[in-house]
């Protein structure tokens, strides 16, 4: 498998590979919404008594995913918008939340694949899942034509996978005998980082007689690579997190509950990880470990994360990471002319080029002013979709939609490297979600007006053939 | 440092929408962004940037012209230095205005054509055609297209076929010989006129060679030959283009497909001249050819251009093979005896054309995809 594109920048601020236990919160703040979900059926009441695994909302849009309620203790709906909080928080032994004549009523239903499928969702393993193309939540009942495992992190700061297995390389094997029970015939791809480290050797040993996975060493667009047509179904994507939480719902029954989150960025005194719930306040990491006076919090990566503002309260139940950046302070004098030897560009620019590579300290500036193209092709370079960003920025520029979409722009996986490599400072990756979010739009508009001439055709074949019939 | 930007602070309002000289406010903010980088932060996604930005990137290309420019002064005198004050003072009028006009910001890419401008002129041309052939390269080869990013011709070129076009005569008793002392020019301003000591209007080497009369590799290696001002010494036009490919500011794809055409194509005349004489136009070593004129500093400075030529790496390629046979061509088979300007003003008409033909190529390949 060839990959291209890419660019491998090196920050400071990477998690260290180590898991740190965070102090028992007293209250949690549950945000409703998440970057795929939006929990607006809340089936708890104010005041009541929840105990760890409940379900206190679910997203009818997506499935109907439950919101665990990841501790025990007192629901307050009106405390905090947007949030559910959890009052007088204890931790109470999980348990097992199904009844049984519920199970039997499923089983009856939809059988023996049907309920494990039911207690993923239901133990809150289901939301590890993606689809690998649209990244939206896949459908629990539907038939994907492969699953793809990724233990790689595009982003610099997430949680990394060799973490996420530390000591628990079992419940991972498990979880991959599990997921290949969900299927019939279609194969799991594992994707490594190098198959030839010590660790996928590791790895190997344990899943050793598994015919069914197969071991990727590199990645891109995986499915692309993988020759995965998107034409052909569905296909799962899941992260290591999954794995370990399918192992955890259908081996032990028990819900997911607990989340590795990595504590990244520039911004962050000792980055690491750290054991959380979904609700953990943020402002308790925030004081044990942001240094800087003004820094930027950002939801996941620090190319592809969301900024955190400060009506967010706590940990979302998607969240893999907290990047902290800090804010750009001075404005450098005579900045295009220094020698730049602790500054590294993809181009070979700085003196720093001269040097082994090192990570740079980053800040939130832009660093330069924002200029036209200039057609320098560093976007087209590091893209690893293939695509080329500066000719759809121009499009675009000019308004012209269609050979923005024959130049498959919908391929664009949001990685960001565009524009963080942009000599002119252009938003790349901005523009293109918005392009993309236009030509579905259209798409929409088309199929539904096709959808209304077809009904009005069958209407009148209808009318003819009642005239006809009256003749 | 500090006290700079307490006035820069000051005098910000009179810029501002409502303030006395808010028409000058381009000027304004290109001062400003010369001294401090910009305050502004990233909004969105990716919440980080490379530190490379285009006034960093056309740096680089200026700092990559410094030894041609030195071999200019050391060769044809100081008056090289009036040539450049010239140029960037009426360029950047041209480009000043267009930007208050445009009510955008003064773009960097002048930096780069006005220095590269004198550098490809005749040592000796009055300095009134230096304003106006960078006024006219400016206006017609870049604003009129839109500005930076979006013309279509190189303009120092543009300015310079102006030049060659519109007044011949003038521009051919332009050509000096250069200094053969040890100290060169260094120390005295070199002026038009015939008195001074070893003022002597020569041929460029190619023009001689047309009539038989061929100057030495080393010279043209070292540049102790009579050309255009930045174009003589090949050493020192390699040493600053190795640079530019090395920081990866002009492509190498470019570079090595003009020269590795050029080579194979200049090669195959002579050979087939030697088997069938009467050739015509036919002289010299291939070296030869590779160091006379200005095939290097065109290939080197002004073929790189990302602005001019195609954006896909397969079509830098035709590109360069486009310029480098039709220099073969004009130099042997025409009038003129320097061909690397029309060659790269052709090769930047075909640009777009070899875009439109690898990207229809790349469409196809990815339509099947995913």
């Amino acid at each position: 498998m060839k990959f291209r594109g890419g660019h491998n920048i090196l920050l400071s601020g990477r998690p260290e590979g180590v898991v740190r236990i965070m102090p028992e919160p007293e209250v949690l703040y549950i945000p409703l919404r998440s970057r795929r979900f939006d929990f607006s059926e809340v089936v708890v009441k104010d005041g009541q008594r929840v105990s760890n695994g409940d379900t206190l909302a679910k997203d009818p849009d997506n499935y109907g995913v439950p919101l665990l309620s990841p501790r025990a203790g007192v629901v307050r709906l009106n405390k905090d918008e947007n949030h559910i909080v959890l009052e007088e928080v204890t931790k109470h032994e999980e348990r097992v939340d199904m009844s049984k004549e519920e199970l039997s009523h499923i089983e009856r239903r939809m059988g023996e694949a049907g309920i494990k499928r039911y207690r993923l969702n239901a133990l809150g393993a289901w939301q590890f899942f993606y689809d690998a193309h649209t990244r939206a939540l896949p459908d629990p009942l539907g038939t994907p034509q492969a699953i793809i495992v990724s233990t790689l992190s595009l982003e610099p700061f997430l949680a990394r996978g060799d973490v996420q297995l530390y000591k628990r390389l079992s419940s991972f094997t498990r979880g991959l005998e599990q997921l290949q029970s969900l299927l019939e015939y279609q194969p799991i791809y594992l994707v490594l980082p190098d198959i030839k480290s010590d660790f996928a050797n590791l790895i190997r040993n344990h899943i050793r007689g598994h015919a069914w996975v197969k071991m990727v060493d590199d990645f891109s667009i995986l499915a692309r690579n993988l020759g995965l047509k998107r034409s052909e179904g569905p296909i799962w994507a899941v992260r290591t997190e999954g794995v370990l939480a399918v192992d955890r719902a259908l081996t032990l029954s028990k819900p997911c509950l607990v989340r590795i989150v990595s504590i990244g960025g520039t911004g962050v005194n000792s980055p690491t990880h750290i054991k959380a719930m979904p609700g953990y306040p943020i402002q308790m990491i925030r004081d044990k470990y942001v240094f800087e006076p003004v820094a930027r919090m950002i939801n996941g990566g620090i190319l592809t994360g969301e900024l955190l503002g400060t009506e967010t309260l706590g940990l979302d139940t998607e969240c893999r990471g907290i990047t902290i950046l800090p804010e750009l302070k001075d404005r450098e004098f005579f900045g295009f002319i220094r020698p730049g030897w602790d500054r590294s560009c993809y181009a070979a620019c700085y003196l720093s080029s001269l040097r082994k590579s090192f990570s740079e300290r980053f800040t939130t500036g832009v660093r330069g002013e924002g200029r036209p193209c200039i057609s320098c092709n560093f976007c087209e370079e590091v893209c690893p979709a293939g695509i080329t960003p500066h000719l759809i920025h121009k499009y675009l520029y000019r308004d012209l939609i269609e050979e923005v979409e024959q130049n498959r722009v919908d391929l664009c996986i949001e990685c960001g490297l565009c524009s963080f490599v942009c000599p002119s400072k252009l938003d790349l990756m901005q523009q293109f979600i918005e392009a993309k979010r236009l030509i579905e739009q259209e798409k929409e508009e088309i199929r539904r007006e096709q959808e209304r001439q077809e009904k009005l055709h069958q209407e009148e074949l209808a009318r003819k053939s009642i005239e006809e019939g009256n003749e | 440092m500090k006290r700079l930007l307490k006035i820069i602070e000051a005098v910000r309002p009179t810029f501002e929408e409502g303030g006395k000289l808010r028409l000058f406010k381009p000027v304004f903010g290109a001062l400003e962004h010369f001294f401090f980088a910009p305050s502004t932060t990233t909004i969105g996604a990716p919440h980080v940037r490379d530190p490379l930005d285009l006034k960093r990137l056309m740096s680089m290309v200026i700092i990559s012209v410094v030894p041609a420019v030195l071999a200019a002064f050391y060769f044809f005198g100081l008056r090289f230095f009036l040539m450049i004050i010239v140029s960037y003072a009426a360029g950047l009028t041209v480009e000043a205005i267009f930007a208050m006009v445009r009510k955008e910001g003064i773009n960097e890419g002048f930096f780069v054509t006005g220095i590269l401008f004198p550098l490809i002129l005749p040592p000796g041309v009055p300095l009134w055609m230096v304003g106006l052939g960078v006024a006219f390269g400016v206006f017609i080869g870049k604003e009129l297209f839109g500005g930076t990013g979006r013309n279509i011709f190189n303009p120092a070129l543009v300015g310079r076929c102006f030049l060659a076009l519109a007044y011949p005569k003038a521009m051919s008793a332009s050509w000096f010989e250069p200094s053969h002392r040890l100290t060169g020019r260094l120390f005295e301003y070199f002026s038009v006129d015939p008195s001074a000591a070893d003022a002597v209007t020569v041929a460029t080497p190619l023009v001689q060679a047309k009539s038989g009369q061929m100057c030495s590799i080393s010279h043209l290696f070292l540049g102790s030959v009579s050309g255009s001002a930045g174009e003589t010494s090949a050493i020192l036009i390699i040493l600053g283009g190795v640079f530019l490919l090395f920081t990866r500011v002009a492509s190498w794809r470019t570079v090595v497909s003009i020269l590795g055409s050029f080579i194979v194509l200049t090669g195959a005349l002579i050979s087939g001249g030697a088997i069938k004489c009467g050739m015509p136009g036919v002289f010299g070593p291939v070296m030869w050819h590779l160091f006379a004129g200005g095939l290097l500093f065109g290939a080197f400075f002004m073929a790189t251009d990302p602005v001019t030529s195609p954006t896909t790496n397969a079509g830098k390629w035709l590109y360069g093979i486009t310029i480098g046979s039709i220099t073969v061509l004009i130099r042997n088979f025409t009038g003129y005896v320097e061909g690397v300007t029309f060659a790269i003003l052709l090769g930047n008409i075909v640009a777009p054309i070899i875009d439109e033909i690898v990207i229809g190529i790349r469409i196809r390949r990815l339509r099947s995809e995913g």
